[in-house]
């Protein structure tokens, strides 16, 4: 879902990288099937490994051309307008819209070996039941990154994300700069659904939110919040669970805390536009992303979780780069937990209240 | 005669179609809303009273008025200074102070603006040299100082080059003139000098307040996600929220302000130049 550049360079993926490419060097070019073909890629920006790109282009001769995007909407634009790519890596509810729209089309199953291998979780969720349009690259959790000695966790546990509007904590916090999340933590501690369009439910998220700015003297922020936290500025803040895992990993102070209330299930998943040039070779690097060595290279050097349930145990098991680190694994089993859905009129809506509360925080302070 | 105004048409044709049309588009977006079933859309005034009646909106406005005009008093104090240095110079001294001032503006504004952000963060330069001297609460990033000082650093050329402009273009003898009349440095300066310059000043500042006062992405940059002037209210209807015609509103009126806030100054420069005659 966000992205960042990862420090982390695990030796056993340059290990199996330098494998890779030792046995793909010695086969010669016309040998590989895909020689001479070209695959477009849209995904967002630093979002995959360190040799992925490489290692697919030893393996199946084809050249990759990637362009990067910064939100799905930016992403969106692109598509409608005709640009062809062959793989698009979308979240949740973008994927639902592209399928509604028929901007996608059905993967073929027969050309797939890679479905036995995801987690249970991140399979047939509720934008895609059958996994009939898109296979899974990243998936996570939405939550609150907090430092140990500075934030009582019996606080969390009671207050959930209420602990930002708790003056206990005021100066000492970030939220971060995406409408959806932000809304998705108020209306989740109101007790609400994340994909609620009742406007009641939505004014009182508004005035949740609009209480925070207003007495917490909070910053919001974007991608700071990954370094920032990593050298422990503030106490606590509102993040994506890759990128939790990444402050962790740095910082052993750092803690990551889900609220019972429920959170943004989210998954980004890899697609196959209708205008796609080359299907065929897109369904191969689909294959390639989930296999196991390049999912590892992937999962360790962005930080966020492999929809591969074999990786995402390696890599959090005893050993593994994100090791201890619950940020890691996305929490499957809480009923509260939801996975957003497309709904333009509410989407404009929590675009403008949320405008509205980044102009009265920046009034307040 | 008339040849030479045939000469004219392309750029009136360019003039017509790059700057007159986007403007009405622009206009008549903030005048209308998207219709019903049976008109395409509907005029309004709605998105002018919502601007006026939110006390939001004109606090936004307000800052960014003042910080603009911060910026500019800021560039003039110090750039004029520079600029008197510069044109007490030999030509080919001036010209290669000239080519040291615009040098920095060839690199991207948002490149140099970035540039800050490692500058004047937590364990930056500025906050390790502030430590050194003592000073222990240094947050600067994210603040009001950090748009200042990313305001002055990227206009303060424009205020510079306008302003030697103007004192390279003034007549020397007159200052000969005014010493052998007995006048004394000071005087020379106040009552020769810096009179003759004012037009020089009058360009800089509109060099600088108008870009300041809707300037949006050094804001964003430096002053963080809650830290909102008015070119990030009008940049966030368009590209978030997706209110067009709410968006075209506020820039109508911010070009509104800007017209009424030139004609003042060219009306004061105007009365200036007559008493001073």
């Amino acid at each position: 879902m966000k992205k960042f550049v990862g420090a982390v360079i695990a030796v056993s993926v340059l290990v199996s990288a330098f494998a890779l490419t030792g046995c793909g060097g010695g086969a010669k070019t016309e040998d590989k099937p895909y020689a001479g073909q070209t695959l477009h890629i849209y995904n967002w920006g630093e979002y995959t490994g360190e040799n992925t790109i490489s290692d697919f282009e030893n393996l199946t001769g084809a050249t990759i051309v990637m362009d990067e995007f910064d939100s799905n909407e930016q992403m969106y634009i692109k598509v409608a307008n005709g640009d062809s790519y062959d793989i698009l890596v979308p979240s949740d509810y973008m994927i639902e819209r592209l399928i509604q729209e028929e901007l996608i089309q059905p993967l073929d199953k027969s050309k797939l070996n890679c479905l036995d291998l995801l987690a249970d979780g991140v399979k047939n969720l509720p934008f895609d039941p059958d996994n009939t349009y898109s296979v899974p690259y990243f998936w996570g959790t939405v939550g609150i990154v907090y430092d140990k000695n500075k934030v009582d966790i019996a606080d969390l546990e009671k207050e959930g994300f209420g602990i930002f509007a708790d003056e206990k904590y005021k100066g000492d916090i970030y939220l971060y700069d995406s409408e959806r999340d932000s809304f998705m933590m108020a209306l989740k501690q109101l007790g609400y659904s994340m994909n609620t369009d009742k406007e009641d439910e939505l004014n009182a998220a508004y005035e949740f939110l609009l209480n925070i700015v207003n007495t917490m003297n909070a910053e919001i922020v974007t991608d700071e919040i990954i370094d920032n936290m990593a050298q422990g500025r503030k106490a606590l803040g509102l993040i994506y669970s890759g990128d939790a895992t990444y402050v962790m990993a740095e910082n052993e102070d750092m803690g990551y805390f889900l609220p019972e209330s429920g959170t943004n299930l989210w998954t980004d998943a890899m697609v196959i536009p209708k205008n796609a040039e080359n299907a065929e070779l897109a369904h191969e690097f689909i294959n390639f992303a989930l296999s196991h060595d390049a999912a590892i290279d992937t999962s360790s050097y962005v930080g966020y979780t492999s929809p591969n349930k074999e990786v995402m145990a390696e890599l959090s098991g005893e050993g593994g780069d994100f090791e201890g680190i619950d940020a890691y694994i996305p929490r499957d089993n809480n009923a509260n937990d939801e996975v957003f859905e497309y709904n333009e009129d509410t989407r404009k809506v929590i675009s403008e209240l949320w405008s509205k509360v980044k102009i009265a925080a920046s009034n307040a302070g | 005669m008339k040849k030479f105004t045939q000469l004219a048409v392309p750029y009136i044709v360019w003039s017509v179609l790059m700057l007159l049309l986007p403007m009405l588009i622009v206009f008549f977006y903030s005048i209308t809303d998207s219709g019903n079933g049976i008109t395409i859309f509907s005029l309004t005034f709605k998105h002018y009273i919502k601007f006026f009646t939110d006390k939001d909106f004109l606090i936004v406005l307000w800052r960014s008025l003042k910080i603009a005009f911060k910026t500019t008093v800021a560039c003039i104090l110090l750039g004029y200074p520079i600029a008197y240095f510069i044109a007490g110079n030999s030509d080919k001294v001036r010209n290669t102070l000239v080519l040291v001032i615009t040098i920095p503006t060839w690199i991207n504004m948002l490149v140099r603006t970035y540039a800050w952000i490692g500058i004047l963060t937590e364990g930056g330069l500025v906050s390790m040299v502030l430590h050194a001297l003592g000073f222990k609460d240094t947050e600067l990033l994210y603040t009001e100082t950090a748009v200042l000082i990313g305001m002055v650093y990227n206009f303060l050329p424009f205020m510079i080059l306008q302003i030697n402009t103007s004192l390279c273009k003034m007549d020397r003898s007159l200052l000969e003139a005014s010493n052998d009349l007995g006048a004394d440095n000071v005087q020379t300066f106040m009552r020769i000098t810096f009179p003759l310059s004012l037009p020089g000043v009058v360009s800089g500042i509109s060099l600088v307040f108008l870009p300041a006062v809707s300037s949006f992405f050094i804001p964003k940059l430096l002053g963080g996600g809650q830290y909102f002037l008015i070119g990030n209210v009008i940049e966030n209807q368009f590209i978030t929220v997706g209110e067009w015609n709410f968006g075209s509103a506020i820039s109508v009126i911010m070009a509104v302000l800007m017209m009424l806030s030139m004609y003042l100054v060219r009306y004061i420069e105007a009365r200036n130049s007559q008493v001073a005659d």
